[in-house]
C-alpha cells in the first residue's frame, strides 16, 4: 500500500498501510524526459545500485544517463546461433549420410539414402537447414532470454499500488529507488529525491 | 550522450572540405596516373606474361571496381529518400559526391569502344566475333547463335549507352537538387527527390541486372543465371558502403563534421554494409550456386566447375572466408561497427575482397573440352595446374588506377559542396540520432 509523503491521494484506492507493511522503495514523479534525464544521471551519480526509470515511450540516451551496464544477451544469442548450426548439420549427417547406431532417449540407426545422385555427405544440401536453425535458435534464445534477464513475465509490482504511478503508461516519467539498495535510508534518500526536482516523491510499500 | 544538441557548428570551418584533403585529391591522382599507365604499359609490353586477354579482363575488372562504389553510392543515396530516412541525412552528401561520379565514368568505358574499333573485341567478349567463335567452338556457338537477337554488338552499345546516360542523369539529379536545397532550404525540394526515388529504384534495378548481363555474364555466353544481377547488386552495396565509410572516417579525422556525424552513424552505415556486402552477398551466392549444383545441368555447371580447377579452387574458398566467414564474425558485434578505426579496417578489407569476387566473376574460363571427358577427375586432373594470375601486378595497378580516379573525382565534388545538406528539414534528427 502507498503511503503518500506529499500531495494526498485523489481516489480511495490507497487504503491506510496495514500495521508492520514494508518499504518498498521510493518513488519521484517527474514531467518531461529531460527532467527524468537529469534527475537519472544524479541518482546514478549518487552510487544506487537498485533503482530503475519508468517511461511511457522509449527515451533515447537513458541507458547512459542510468549507468546501466553492456547487456551479456548478445553474446549468448551468438552461442546460441552456432549451436543451432551444429545441430542442424548433425541432424541431417546422422539421419542421411551415417549408418551409426546410437543411443538418444532410445536407439537408433541412421540411415543413409541416395537423393538425386548426390554423395551422402553433400554438404551445399545441409546449409539451407543449418541456415534456418541458426536463425531459430538464436530468435527463440534471444526471445526467452531477453524475458529472463528482465524477470518477466511479472505479474506483479510493488509500484502498481501507487496512484501515481499509473501515469507511467500515458505522460509522466519516474524513477524509482528499492529500499534494498544498500544506500538507500528512507529519510536521506526521500530528501535526496527531492533535491532533484521532481512534482512529487512518496514511499511505496511491499 | 543524453542531452540533445541545442547548438550544431554549420560553420564553413566545418562542413566545408579542409585544404589537407586536397592533398589526398593529389595523391589519388598520382595513384590514377601511375596506376592506369603502369597497367598500360604491361599490356602493351607483355611484361610479368601479360597477354592481350589477361589485361582487357584486368581492366574490365578495374573498371567495374571503380563503377560498382559509385552505383553502391546512388543506391544509399536513392534508398534514404524512398524510405524518407531521418538518421542518414549527416551522411548523404559523402554518397551523393561519390555517385556523381557516374556523370563522367564513361569515359573509364572508352577503351572497350576502341578495342571494337579495332575488331578485336572477341579478345573479352568471345560473341562479338561469331565466326572465330564458330571456328573454336561449334557446340557452345550453336548455344550463343540463338542469343544473338539480344546479343550483338549493336544493341550492346545502345544498351551501354542507355545505362551510362541513366546513372549519370540520376546521379546529377540527387547532387544538385541537395545542394540547390543548401541555398534555399526549399521543403519541396526534399518532396521531390523523394517522388523521384521510386522511379529511380526501379531504373536502377534494371540497369545494374542488363550491365551485369552484359558486361559479366556474356563472358561466357552460353552460361545463364537469372540470379546474377541481384549477385553484381550485392557487389555494388559491399564497395559502396565501403567507400563511404572510408569517406565519412577520413573527413571526420580531418577535422570536419565535428558534432554532426557520430559513432550512431558509423554503427548504421557498418550495419548496411554488413547486411548487404557480407549476409546478402552470401545468401545470393550460395542460392546461386545450390541451385546449378543440384540440377546439376551441363550447361549451367561448367561455370562453376571453372571455378574449382587448378589454383581456381583455393581462390574461391578464399573468396568465400574472406568476403563472409571472417567479416560476418569480425563485424557481428554493434562495438565493432561503433568504432571509426575497426570499421575503417572492415571496410577496406570488404573493397580488397570486392574486388577478388569480382576476380572471380570475370577471369576464369570454362574449358571448352568438357565434354571430351568421362570423368570429373579426369577433366579436372587436366587442369590442375590452372594458373589465377592473380598475383599479376597490372590486376593491381590497373584497380588502383581506376580506384584512384574515382578517388579524386570524389574529392573534387567534394570541394565544390558542403559536406552536409546543410538546409535539410530531417539534418537536426539526423545529428540527434541514436541507435539504443
Amino acid at each position: 500500500m502507498a503511503t503518500i509523503v506529499t500531495n494526498p491521494p485523489e481516489t480511495k484506492l490507497n487504503q491506510p498501510a496495514p500495521a508492520g507493511a514494508r518499504l518498498f522503495g521510493m518513488l519521484a514523479e517527474f514531467e518531461t524526459p529531460g527532467d527524468l534525464m537529469a534527475a537519472a544521471e544524479k541518482v546514478r551519480d549518487a552510487g544506487y545500485k537498485r533503482w530503475d526509470c519508468h517511461t511511457p515511450f522509449a527515451v533515447h540516451g537513458l541507458d547512459g544517463a542510468m549507468g546501466i551496464q553492456r547487456t551479456w544477451l548478445p553474446i549468448f544469442v551468438f552461442f546460441a546461433g552456432a549451436t543451432g548450426t551444429i545441430a542442424a548439420f548433425i541432424l541431417q549427417a546422422f539421419t542421411n549420410s551415417w549408418s551409426l547406431t546410437t543411443w538418444a532417449g532410445v536407439w537408433v540407426t541412421g540411415y543413409p539414402f541416395l537423393i538425386s545422385g548426390k554423395p551422402a555427405m553433400s554438404l551445399p544440401a545441409f546449409i539451407p537447414v543449418m541456415f534456418e536453425l541458426t536463425i531459430l535458435f538464436s530468435a527463440l534464445a534471444c526471445v526467452k532470454l531477453m524475458f529472463l534477464f528482465n524477470g518477466l513475465p511479472q505479474l506483479y509490482h510493488p509500484l502498481f499500488k501507487s496512484n501515481r504511478f499509473r501515469r507511467a503508461t500515458n505522460d509522466r516519467f519516474f524513477i524509482s529507488i528499492e529500499a534494498r539498495d544498500p544506500k538507500f535510508l528512507p529519510k536521506k534518500t526521500e530528501e535526496f529525491l527531492r533535491s532533484l526536482d521532481p512534482i512529487a516523491v512518496e514511499a511505496v510499500e511491499e | 550522450m543524453g542531452h540533445a544538441t541545442t547548438h550544431t557548428d554549420l560553420s564553413s570551418q566545418n562542413i566545408q572540405l579542409p585544404a589537407i584533403a586536397l592533398n589526398l585529391r593529389k595523391l589519388a591522382i598520382g595513384v590514377a596516373v601511375v596506376g592506369l599507365g603502369g597497367g598500360a604499359a604491361i599490356g602493351y609490353t607483355g611484361a610479368f606474361g601479360t597477354d592481350a586477354h589477361h589485361f582487357w579482363r584486368a581492366y574490365l575488372i578495374a573498371f567495374l571496381f571503380g563503377l560498382t562504389m559509385c552505383l553502391g553510392g546512388l543506391f544509399f543515396v536513392f534508398v534514404q529518400h524512398l524510405t524518407r530516412a531521418g538518421w542518414s541525412v549527416a551522411v548523404r552528401r559523402p554518397a551523393e559526391a561519390l555517385a556523381a561520379n557516374l556523370r563522367w565514368i564513361w569515359v573509364l568505358f572508352l577503351p572497350f569502344a576502341a578495342l571494337w574499333m579495332m575488331g578485336k573485341a572477341n579478345i573479352v567478349w568471345i560473341w562479338a566475333d561469331m565466326e572465330t567463335l564458330k571456328a573454336n567452338n561449334e557446340a557452345e556457338f550453336l548455344i550463343v547463335e540463338a542469343k544473338t537477337a539480344f546479343l550483338n554488338p549493336t544493341f550492346f552499345w545502345i544498351r551501354a549507352c542507355v545505362y551510362f546516360v541513366v546513372w549519370a542523369a540520376l546521379s546529377h539529379f540527387f547532387l544538385t537538387n541537395s545542394v540547390r536545397q543548401d541555398e534555399s532550404g526549399d521543403r519541396a525540394i526534399s518532396s521531390r527527390m523523394q517522388k523521384f526515388s521510386a522511379p529511380t529504384a526501379i531504373l536502377f534495378g534494371l540497369t545494374i541486372t542488363f550491365a551485369a548481363f552484359d558486361w559479366i555474364m556474356s563472358l561466357s555466353p552460353a552460361w545463364f543465371s537469372t540470379m546474377f544481377g541481384v549477385y553484381f547488386f550485392c557487389g555494388c552495396a559491399t564497395a559502396g558502403f565501403a567507400m563511404m565509410i572510408l569517406i565519412t572516417v577520413r573527413l571526420t579525422q580531418v577535422g570536419a563534421l565535428k558534432g554532426i556525424v557520430s559513432r550512431e552513424h558509423f554503427q548504421d552505415m557498418g550495419k548496411l554494409m554488413w547486411a548487404f556486402g557480407i549476409v546478402f552477398w552470401a545468401y545470393i551466392g550460395f542460392s546461386q550456386y545450390m541451385l546449378i549444383w543440384y540440377a546439376n545441368l551441363p550447361e549451367e555447371t561448367g561455370w562453376f566447375l571453372a571455378r574449382q580447377i587448378g589454383g581456381w579452387g583455393f581462390f574461391s574458398f578464399a573468396l568465400l572466408f574472406g568476403h563472409f566467414v571472417l567479416p560476418f564474425v569480425g563485424l557481428l558485434s554493434k562495438w565493432m561497427k561503433r568504432a571509426p578505426l575497426i570499421l575503417s579496417i572492415g571496410a577496406v578489407w570488404m573493397l580488397c575482397f570486392h574486388y577478388v569476387d569480382l576476380y572471380w566473376l570475370i577471369m576464369p574460363e570454362i574449358p571448352s573440352d568438357l565434354d571430351t571427358f568421362a570423368k570429373y577427375a579426369d577433366m579436372s586432373a587436366k587442369y590442375a595446374d590452372t594458373q589465377t594470375h592473380f598475383g599479376n601486378p597490372v590486376n593491381f595497378l590497373l584497380a588502383l588506377g581506376v580506384a584512384g580516379t574515382v578517388i579524386a573525382g570524389t574529392i573534387s565534388t567534394l570541394s565544390r559542396v558542403a559536406l552536409v545538406p546543410k538546409q535539410d528539414p530531417r539534418l537536426a534528427e539526423s545529428i540527434r540520432f541514436e541507435n539504443m
